[in-house]
C-alpha cells in the first residue's frame, strides 16, 4: 500500500469509528439542536418587537449560544477516551498523531457544522430568516466558527480533570461567552461596561461573523473571521500538544 | 518458608545508559556453580546497520524518573523470537512503566529500546500491547474492536474478516462477537483486550497482567493463545503476579525490582536456589525449624543428632509462593544469606 493511501485509510477508519461513537450516544446532539430551535421560536416575537433586525437576532443568538454549549460534545468525545483509557490504546497503533487527531476531531467538527446548519435552516423556513443569495459566505462563517469551537472544546478536554469539570466549564463558558458576546441581547443594548469588555468573548466575534455572512457582507466578515481563526489556532495548538503527549493527566481519571 | 534470605543471584548494578551496540556475551553459569543462571540473548552477528541481532526486543539502560520517583533505573531486557519472558515483581517495580516505554507511550530519560532492531515509535505495527487496565469502547462490539485495530494495522476486507473469526475462535469469543464491550463480562473483556493486541500478529507482544481478575476459562484461553503465538515466533513479555501461569507457559522469569531487572532464569532454576524447610516436633513439645538448601540431608542429620522421640516431621521444598516472596525481598538484603538458619 502506498505511503499516502495507508494514512488516508487509517484516518478514514478513525473518522468512521468516532462518528459511530457519537451516533450511538446521540442525546447531546439532539438536545443542542432542539433547544435553540425552541428558544428562537419562543423569543422571536420579543426580538422582532424590540429590534429592526429581530429575526436575525432571534436565530443567530440561540444558534451561537447553543453552539458554545456544544463545546461539551467535543470535550466529551475526547474526555471519554481518557476515561476508557482508549487513547493510549490508539497511540500504540500504526496511526500517527495527525491521523489520530483528525480521526477524533473531524466527526466533532461535522457535528458542529450540522448543528449550526440545521438551526439556520429551521430559522429560514420557520421564522422567515432571509438567507443571502449565495450561501458560500455563510458556509465559510459556519466553518470558521465550528473550527474555533472545536479547538476550544479540545483544549478544554485536555485540562479538565473530570466530566464534572468539563460540564461546569462548558455551561459557564456558554452562558458567559454568549451573553457577553451579544447572543441574548445585542451588544448595543448592553450596559456600558459590558459593551467595553464584549470583544474579549469569542461569542462577540461569532455573532459579528455570522450576521455579516447573513447580510452577504464579505468585507465585514474579515476581522471577526480572523479573530475566530486566531482563537482557534491558539487553543488548537495547545490541545494538539496535550493530546500528542497523552496529556499526562489521564492517570488521574 | 524460612526467614533466611534468598540466595538468588542478583544482576549487577546497571551501567550508565549507552548507545546501542552489540550485546555482550551470554552469561550462563556452569551447572552446580551455585549461581542462578542468568539467561541473556545470545550474541548475534553485528551488522552495523541497526539490525544487529536476532532479538526481537533489546532494551538497554532504560531510565525514567517522575519527579522524585525513579520508575526505571537501568532496565535491561532481551527477548528472542519464540521466547516468553515473564516479567514479575511487586507493584511499583517498574513493569508497567517498562511496557509504556517499549510501546512508545512514554519517552524514557535515557537508554535504548529496539524492536526487531528498530526504534519502536515509527514501527508500532511490530508491537501488540494489552494494557493492565481494560481499555475498550463500551458501545463498540467485539467484532468492531477487532476490525478497527486490525484495520489500523493494515489488514483489509476479507483478510481482516477471516483473522477476526479465527482470533475470536482462539479466544473463545465467537458467541460474543456482536456484543458491545460494555455488556461483556470481565473475562470476556480481558479476552477482547488481548484480541486487540493480537489481531495483527505482531512480532513483539507486551501483555501487562492480561489475566488479572480473569476466570479460569479466560486464563486458559489466553495462555493457549499466547503459547501458540510464541510457537509461531512472536517474542512475548508477560507481566503477572501469577507465577503458575509462567510455569505453564514455560517462560523464563525476569524479576523487576526498583525499576530494573535483578534476576533472570526459569522458575525451576530460580527455585533450585531457594532453601527448603525442615520442621521437627518432639514429644516434649519442642520444635526445631531449619531452612536449608538440602532438606533431605538436613533431616537425616537432625534425626541422627536427636535421640528424643519425634512426633512430627515436615520437609517442605520451596514452591512458587516462596519464590515470589523471595523475589520480593531480592535487592533489599544481602543476596547470600545464611544457608541454614535454626529457630527454636
Amino acid at each position: 500500500m502506498s505511503t499516502i493511501t495507508a494514512p488516508v485509510l487509517r484516518t478514514g477508519l478513525l473518522v468512521r469509528h468516532n462518528l459511530l461513537l457519537r451516533l450511538r450516544d446521540p442525546s447531546q446532539i439532539i438536545s443542542y439542536v432542539a433547544m435553540p430551535i425552541v428558544l428562537m421560536m419562543v423569543l422571536k416575537p420579543l426580538y422582532v418587537e424590540a429590534l429592526d433586525t429581530g429575526t436575525v437576532q432571534a436565530v443567530t443568538g440561540p444558534m451561537v449560544m447553543f453552539s458554545v454549549f456544544a463545546l461539551s460534545i467535543v470535550g466529551n468525545s475526547i474526555m471519554v477516551e481518557r476515561e476508557w483509557r482508549t487513547w493510549d490504546r490508539l497511540r500504540v497503533t500504526r496511526a500517527g498523531r495527525t491521523e489520530l487527531l483528525l480521526g477524533k476531531t473531524l466527526p466533532a467538527f461535522l457535528i458542529l457544522l450540522f448543528q449550526q446548519t440545521v438551526v439556520l435552516a429551521v430559522g429560514s423556513v420557520a421564522l422567515g430568516l432571509e438567507l443571502p443569495p449565495t450561501l458560500g459566505l455563510l458556509a465559510l462563517a459556519i466553518a470558521i466558527w465550528g473550527f474555533t469551537l472545536l479547538c476550544l472544546g479540545a483544549a478544554l478536554a485536555t485540562v479538565a480533570r473530570s466530566r464534572g469539570d468539563l460540564s461546569v466549564a462548558a455551561d459557564l463558558g456558554a452562558i458567559g461567552v454568549s451573553a457577553l458576546g451579544g447572543a441574548l441581547v445585542p451588544v448595543s443594548l448592553m450596559p456600558g461596561w459590558a459593551q467595553v469588555i464584549a470583544p474579549i468573548s469569542p461569542g462577540y466575534w461569532a455573532m459579528s461573523l455570522i450576521q455579516s455572512a447573513l447580510a452577504g457582507d464579505g468585507a465585514a466578515m474579515v476581522r471577526p473571521g480572523l479573530v475566530c481563526l486566531a482563537i482557534g489556532l491558539a487553543f488548537g495548538a495547545f490541545a494538539t500538544y496535550r493530546l500528542a503527549r497523552g496529556w499526562g493527566r489521564s492517570r488521574l481519571l | 518458608m524460612s526467614s533466611s534470605q534468598p540466595t538468588l543471584t542478583r544482576q549487577p548494578e546497571p551501567e550508565p545508559a549507552r548507545e546501542p551496540g552489540p550485546p555482550g556475551p551470554a552469561t550462563v553459569p556452569a551447572p552446580g556453580s551455585g549461581k542462578t543462571p542468568v539467561r541473556e540473548a545470545a550474541p548475534a552477528p553485528g551488522g552495523g546497520d541497526g539490525q544487529r541481532t536476532d532479538a526481537v526486543l533489546e532494551v538497554t539502560g532504560l531510565t525514567k524518573r517522575y519527579g522524585e520517583v525513579q520508575a526505571l533505573g537501568g532496565f535491561e531486557l532481551t527477548v528472542r523470537p519464540g521466547e516468553i519472558v515473564g516479567l514479575v515483581g511487586h507493584n511499583g517495580a517498574g513493569k508497567t512503566t517498562f511496557v509504556d516505554a517499549v510501546s512508545g507511550l512514554i519517552r524514557p530519560d535515557s537508554g535504548t529500546v529496539l524492536v526487531a532492531g528498530r526504534p519502536p515509535v515509527p514501527h508500532r505495527h511490530l508491537i501488540g500491547v494489552s494494557p493492565q487496565h481494560i481499555a475498550l469502547y463500551p458501545s463498540v462490539t467485539v467484532r468492531e474492536h477487532l476490525k478497527l485495530f486490525g484495520g489500523l494495522a493494515g489488514l483489509r476486507r476479507k483478510a481482516l474478516a477471516s483473522v477476526v473469526e479465527e482470533l475470536a475462535e482462539d479466544l473463545r469469543l465467537t458467541a460474543f462477537l456482536d456484543r458491545p464491550a460494555g455488556l461483556l463480562s470481565g473475562g470476556q473483556q480481558r479476552r477482547t483486550q488481548a484480541g486487540v493486541a493480537l489481531i495483527h500478529r505482531p512480532r513483539l507482544l507486551l501483555l501487562d497482567e492480561p489475566t488479572a481478575g480473569a476466570d479460569p476459562e479466560t486464563r486458559q484461553a489466553l495462555l493457549d493463545t499466547v503459547r501458540r503465538r510464541a510457537a509461531e515466533g512472536a517474542a512475548v513479555v508477560y507481566t503477572t503476579h501469577y507465577l503458575a501461569e509462567l510455569t505453564e507457559l514455560e517462560a523464563t522469569l525476569a524479576v523487576a525490582k526498583a525499576g530494573r531487572v535483578v534476576a533472570r532464569g526459569t522458575a525451576a532454576e530460580l527455585l533450585a536456589d531457594l532453601p527448603g524447610e525442615v520442621v521437627l516436633e518432639f514429644a516434649d513439645g519442642e520444635e526445631i525449624r531449619r531452612s536449608t538448601a538440602d532438606p533431605t540431608g538436613t533431616l537425616m542429620r537432625l534425626l541422627a543428632e536427636n535421640t528424643r522421640t519425634v512426633t512430627s516431621v515436615d520437609v517442605r521444598k520451596p514452591d512458587l509462593d516462596d519464590l515470589y516472596r523471595s523475589l520480593a525481598m531480592l535487592g533489599e538484603a544481602p543476596a547470600n544469606g545464611p544457608a541454614e538458619g535454626e529457630t527454636r
